[in-house]
């Protein structure tokens, strides 16, 4: 220990008696570890900002089903079955383990919300769902103001509606207050019960969440009998009890639809699995990418420090065998040599992650928030880790080099 | 002379040759001679007769092309180079002509330098230090750099250096030969007050005056050595 606190000292002394062939060797490890550690940040900033996106899609726990046309060999048949209707909910609650949350789906076609002149048309793929309150637990959709349905809203088909951010921004003044008033869907007017906040998770100037924003809500009943006047299910999505289970629980579903649709593979179930699947693989490709960076890197980092070392090597071949005719032996000039090189990177390693938080941080300040890099703590361990590899690496060879030299040669050049 | 000191140093037939383009140069020619504890030798001889080969050769820096080298009985030869070091570290003290202190280091630490190699440095290691430094007169300069002191003052911080160990043995390659005289004489005195205390003292010089002040000499010529008039 006090070996190394003296080895550190001595390569300091040194770094100061070439205070500018040492700053340029420092700044080759700093500009390496700062590329690094921004890096990794942006990394962590992308799939960070992917992970949220996907769990606000629900997670990976949530399963869809969606009706589609049957095989071919099914078609003639296809009338046998009803489609999904809310019995198929009732169905799957009562016949698959561990469901709680199943939430049936009824689209309006070509709903088009309007008030006092303004209108609201669903671009983007807005639109108007009939659902239960499951959809907005599985959904993660929360409240800005007033309420989710109540019982009451279902049993009497009341005409309450639950307005995303961009359908209140598109039918009320900035501060007025939705609650109460009353928005019409196709001419029919229904009552604002709650407004859902705005969500925002921003890749440049593209709001990567929209799709959140731009939806409304009325009770699954409500939508059946009044706008679409049909019970039939354009969508039926339940939750795995955990993502250890979702195979089991995907492959029971399929079951019990197939008996409740008299054995007409009408529907289709999937998971988020391929989602995850793209952005395991996508994660993949960016640290084999990252890798390569850092690889890079740390070799331009080693060539400077171990240019740096054989020049000075070379100028201190005196020194050398003055310090073995004095008794150092070949490992103790091997590791002040390494000490040395050691030193050199650790300190462009810290400039480097100094350098990195500092544009981190001017960035994040820049850039809107949930898009900018990430100051992953590991970024500090890897640029630590990545200094004295390169510093260690890039001693080696010139070390062995010094260790050696012949003390009589040494001593004779002049 | 006392046949009685015990042996530090044997030299049997020791030969050194180096390459020199197409032939070679013998540089030294079956030295035979026996160094005893307490002895103090000058080394005489003109310029390029192999005195510093010679030199070289009893503080293990090099090693000989021919005949085998003893110290304290055993041969040089089976000694592995990390005791070699070590026993350069704290058996032997070589003192250059070119002083040889390591410029970016302060006196003090040009001094410790021994002490650092081989193990933590001995927990009398300041005491060492300061006893060193006070020998030569140099405790006034210890935070100083080499380049600040004159020729004369460096020299002894080299010699301080050497002695830091307490080595046995005392090696030194001509080492006023950069000294005015008044100066060259004080280091002299110096040399001489140390044998009395008991070290092994070798010295270079051309100086037949200062070689006078030896008890025994050691002439070398081409190569070869040759027993000087004991006084
Ligand atoms: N490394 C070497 N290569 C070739 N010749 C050498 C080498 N070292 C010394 N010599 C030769 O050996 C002889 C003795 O040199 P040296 O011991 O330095 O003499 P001195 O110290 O008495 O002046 C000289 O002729 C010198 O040129
Ligand atoms: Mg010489």
């Amino acid at each position: 220990m006090k070996r190394l606190f003296s080895g550190v000292i001595n390569g300091l002394i040194e770094i100061w008696g070439h205070k500018l062939r040492s700053l340029l060797t420092i700044c080759c490890v700093m500009l390496g570890v700062a590329s690094m550690v921004l890096t990794t940040g942006f990394m962590e900033g992308f799939f960070k900002g992917w992970e949220v996106s996907l769990q606000e899609q629900g997670g990976l726990e949530k399963i869809t089903g969606t009706p589609s046309s049957p095989s071919e060999r099914q078609a003639p048949l296809a009338a046998v079955s009803r489609g999904f209707t809310p019995r198929d909910a009732r169905a799957l609650a009562e016949l698959v383990p561990g469901l709680e949350i199943i939430s049936p789906e009824i689209d309006a076609v070509r709903a088009r919300l309007t008030r006092a002149g303004k209108s609201y048309d669903g671009r983007r793929g807005g639109r108007v769902q009939g659902v239960t309150n499951a959809a907005f637990e599985i959904n993660r959709y929360e409240l800005e103001s007033g309420r989710f349905f109540s019982d009451l809203d279902f049993n009497d088909h009341a005409s309450v509606i639950v307005i995303g951010g961009s359908v209140k921004k598109a039918l009320f003044k900035p501060g007025e207050n939705p609650l109460g008033e009353f928005v019409e869907m196709n001419g029919q007017p229904f009552r604002v019960v709650g407004v859902l906040k705005t969500y925002e998770r921003l890749w440049g100037d593209f709001n990567t969440l929209y799709w959140k924003n731009d939806i409304a809500f009325v009770p699954l009943a409500t939508m059946a009998a009044k706008v679409q006047r049909s019970d039939r299910l354009t969508g039926l999505n339940f939750k795995a009890p955990d993502v250890t289970r979702l195979r089991e629980t995907l492959d029971a579903a399929s079951n019990v639809l197939a008996q409740t649709h008299r054995g007409i593979i009408d529907f289709d179930v999937r998971t988020n699995e391929e989602q995850l699947a793209s952005f395991a693989s996508t994660k993949a490709s960016f640290v084999i990418g990252g890798s390569a960076i850092a690889g890079v890197s740390l070799l331009v980092s080693g060539i400077g420090i171990m240019n740096l070392m054989l020049a000075s090597i070379n100028e201190r071949v005196r020194e050398i065998g003055i310090r073995k005719a004095v008794g150092a032996t070949p490992f103790n000039i091997f590791s002040q040599f390494v000490a040395e090189a050691v030193t050199l990177s650790l300190i462009g390693g810290l400039a480097g992650v100094g350098v990195a938080v500092g544009l981190i941080q001017a960035l994040s300040a820049m850039l809107p928030p949930g898009n900018g890099p990430l100051l992953a703590p590991s970024a500090f361990v890897v640029g630590f880790a990545f200094s004295v590899t390169a510093g260690v690496l890039a001693g080696v060879y010139p070390a062995i080099q010094a260790a050696k030299l012949d003390p009589i040669e040494a001593l004779r050049y002049e | 002379m006392t046949a009685a000191a015990p042996e530090v140093l044997r030299l049997d037939r020791v030969g050194k040759r180096y390459p020199m383009g197409d032939t070679v140069v013998d540089a030294l020619v079956d030295a035979s001679f026996t160094l005893h504890e307490g002895e103090a030798v000058a080394i005489l001889g003109p310029s390029g007769s192999g005195k510093s080969t010679l030199m070289h050769l009893l503080g293990f820096l090099d090693s000989p092309s021919s005949g085998e080298i003893l110290f304290e009985g055993r041969p040089v030869a089976v000694i592995t180079e990390r005791q070699r070091a070590q026993i350069r570290a704290e058996k032997i003290g070589f003192v250059f002509q070119a002083f040889n202190l390591l410029p970016r280091l302060t006196v003090r630490a040009n001094v410790a330098l021994p002490l650092s190699y081989h193990g933590s440095p001995p927990a009398d290691a300041d005491a060492r230090i300061a006893r060193a430094l006070a020998l030569v007169d140099m405790t006034h300069r210890a935070h100083h750099r080499p380049g600040e002191l004159s020729g004369g003052q460096r020299q002894r911080v080299a010699i301080a250096r050497a002695l830091v160990n307490e080595p046995r043995i005392l090696l030194a390659d001509e080492p006023t030969g950069n000294l005015d005289t008044k100066t060259a004489a004080a280091i002299l005195d110096l040399f001489k007050e140390l044998n009395r205390l008991g070290r092994t003292i070798v010295v270079v010089t051309h100086s037949p005056e200062i070689a006078g002040h030896f008890r025994r000499q050691l002439h070398v010529l081409d190569g070869r050595v040759k027993e000087g008039g004991a006084r």
